[in-house]
């Protein structure tokens, strides 16, 4: 049977990409070449790291809570929360058991939307729900029309269908990926990330010697990837998207345990690292 | 299979270390690897290539999934095809991201499960997705095959292509992504070609059948056009499991019974 034959052709839907297989970049090109548009411009992801913030519990959770409070009617949030040290306690059980990556993720990602329920709970009275990633990807519109922020699981819902990752078993999208796809696909105003520490620095500071360890204030992405750190605040695999991104070009990573500093973020403030798209 | 010890070191990377730490990565590396269904076989129908050409080309492959679920259990992945490139084209020249692009193809790919779904209904095969793939053991233990959606649930999350917005994750992937987590025994694409070619022979009368080939052999002649989603090569490069993927013609209906029993009858792509 061949492309000529006319039971086919007639079985057709006229339109620009009709009968490509969509991986011939050059007939692909001039049908989807136009600017992407920004869904929600007025969007704000703040990532909140799991172990960095919520296994510290109550010391760091509770002035982080009053400090998003404060800005509620300022800005429009979502709050991505990670999994913190239950999923690094699930992947023991399941690597040490054979399972497969896809379903350490699957696991992981549980975690991470239970400390998205805490938070969730934690800012109810203000109208905050946790929403499920069907929600998140489909109602996030309505859900900040009503109220001010939204709290949902950063790990983006790649679960069973999570990729083999290069070296290991550790699924590779995880909180800090997932937040900054989202950030990406809805066009953002901004993503930030609350860790524990101020960014990034040359090695662990919570490790290294005094003076050791030197503080980056701004970087680009390939660049700071280059450097081959030993450790990182952030997932590399951010860093290796930003490169593709349409409307992310600039995440900031900040110290959450220091008050002041996300709302200042909020505002467009320089308080952490700011990773920038140089590729 | 690890050692006690061995666990318990593991264990305390996880505890202390960061999950980019390359001694943990390591160390995850060597964890034992667990088939879950080694027995199933996951075929991928062809979405443009198949369903979209009708009766012709559907009914003779519902006849031999029904013959061949007899002695294979089969996990049925469909593909998108001409609906979702009309949205796709749509959803682009009106400037949609990716993300919302990637619905399309999970609804798409979804009509065309429920299609097969209602013609192999009398066979006792279900269609399943998203929580539903809890209870696929079971349907494979009764009745041999389930159908599925093929396409990643990335919604909002999917990756962006480096040009364009077409999701480049789509059922090709997102069927070998399946085949791999649960550790199936065989992959293979049912397209209406005989396999991979050097070029799309569709429009190029010079191109060539490639009858075996390695993914970085592939990778490295930079081709074109493609059989198969190009993003599919890379992620075969780290499989655990589905190390090798047939691509063969759902025209010649016979050739999937031989697939399923082992033969080589149309390209084999090997990650090694």
């Amino acid at each position: 049977m061949t492309d000529t034959d006319p039971s086919f052709a007639s079985k057709d839907v006229p339109s620009t990409l009709m009968r490509q297989t969509l991986l011939d970049r050059e007939l692909v090109r001039p049908a989807t070449d136009r600017p992407v548009i920004r869904l929600l411009p007025w969007l704000h992801v703040v990532t909140i790291g799991g172990r960095s913030i919520m296994d510290r519990g109550r010391d760091a959770v509770l002035p982080l809570v009053d400090e998003l409070r404060a800005a509620f009617g300022e800005y429009r949030m979502l709050i991505a929360t990670g999994p913190g040290i239950r999923a690094r306690h699930v992947f023991g059980v399941a690597l040490d058991l054979g399972l497969p990556t896809g379903v350490l993720a699957s696991l992981a990602s549980t975690e991470a939307e239970q400390n998205g329920h805490i938070l969730a709970a934690l800012l109810a009275e203000e109208g905050v729900s946790y929403l499920p990633h069907t929600s998140v990807g489909h109602q996030l519109a309505v859900h900040l029309s009503a109220s001010p922020a939204a709290v949902s699981n950063g790990f983006p819902p790649y679960e069973l269908f999570e990729f083999p990752p290069v070296i290991g078993k550790i699924p590779p999208h995880r909180t800090d990926t997932g937040a900054f796809l989202l950030a990406d696909a809805y066009g953002a105003a901004r993503a930030i990330y609350v860790k524990d520490v101020d960014g990034v620095y040359t090695c662990d500071p919570a490790t290294a010697g005094d003076g050791e360890a030197e503080f980056i204030p701004r970087v680009g992405a390939a660049e700071l990837l280059a450097m081959d750190l030993p450790s990182l605040p952030i997932d590399r695999l951010v860093l290796e998207l930003m490169g593709s991104a349409k409307h992310q070009k600039e995440i900031q990573i900040v110290d959450g345990l220091k008050p002041g500093n996300v709302t200042k973020a909020l505002r467009g403030e320089h308080v952490g690292t700011i990773v920038y798209a140089d590729a | 299979m690890v050692d006690q010890g061995d666990a318990g070191a593991l264990h305390s990377l996880l505890m202390s270390r960061s999950l980019t730490d390359a001694e943990l990565l390591e160390a995850s590396d060597a964890a034992p690897d667990y088939a879950i269904l080694p027995d199933a076989n996951v075929l991928k129908i062809g979405g443009q290539s198949v369903i979209d050409r009708g009766r012709v080309a559907v009914y003779p492959i519902v006849e031999e999934l029904v013959k061949a679920k007899g002695d294979h259990q089969i996990m049925i992945g469909t593909g998108a095809g001409t609906r979702a490139r009309h949205l796709y084209a749509l959803a682009a020249e009106l400037g949609l991201p990716t993300g919302a692009l990637n619905d399309i193809g999970t609804a798409v790919a979804g009509q065309n499960a429920k299609i097969l779904g209602h013609l192999l209904a009398r066979h006792g095969v279900p269609v399943v997705g998203g929580s539903g793939f809890g209870v696929i053991p079971l349907y494979l233990a009764e009745c041999g095959a389930v159908v599925f959606p093929g396409m990643p649930p990335y919604d909002m999350w999917q990756h962006v292509p480096s040009e364009g917005v077409i999701p480049p994750y789509r059922t090709d992937a997102g069927c070998w992504l399946v085949a791999e987590v649960y550790g199936a025994r065989s992959m293979t694409f049912v397209k209406d070609e005989d396999g991979l070619y050097t070029a799309n022979p569709k429009t190029d009368p010079d191109a060539t059948l490639i009858e075996s080939i390695t993914v970085d052999e592939l990778i490295a002649m930079d081709l074109p056009d493609l059989v198969i989603e190009r993003p599919l090569l890379q992620l075969m490069r780290h499989a655990r499991h589905v190390r090798t993927i047939q691509v063969i013609n759902g025209l010649k209906p016979e050739l999937i019974t031989r697939a399923l029993a082992g033969e080589h009858v149309g390209t084999i792509i090997s990650a090694a």
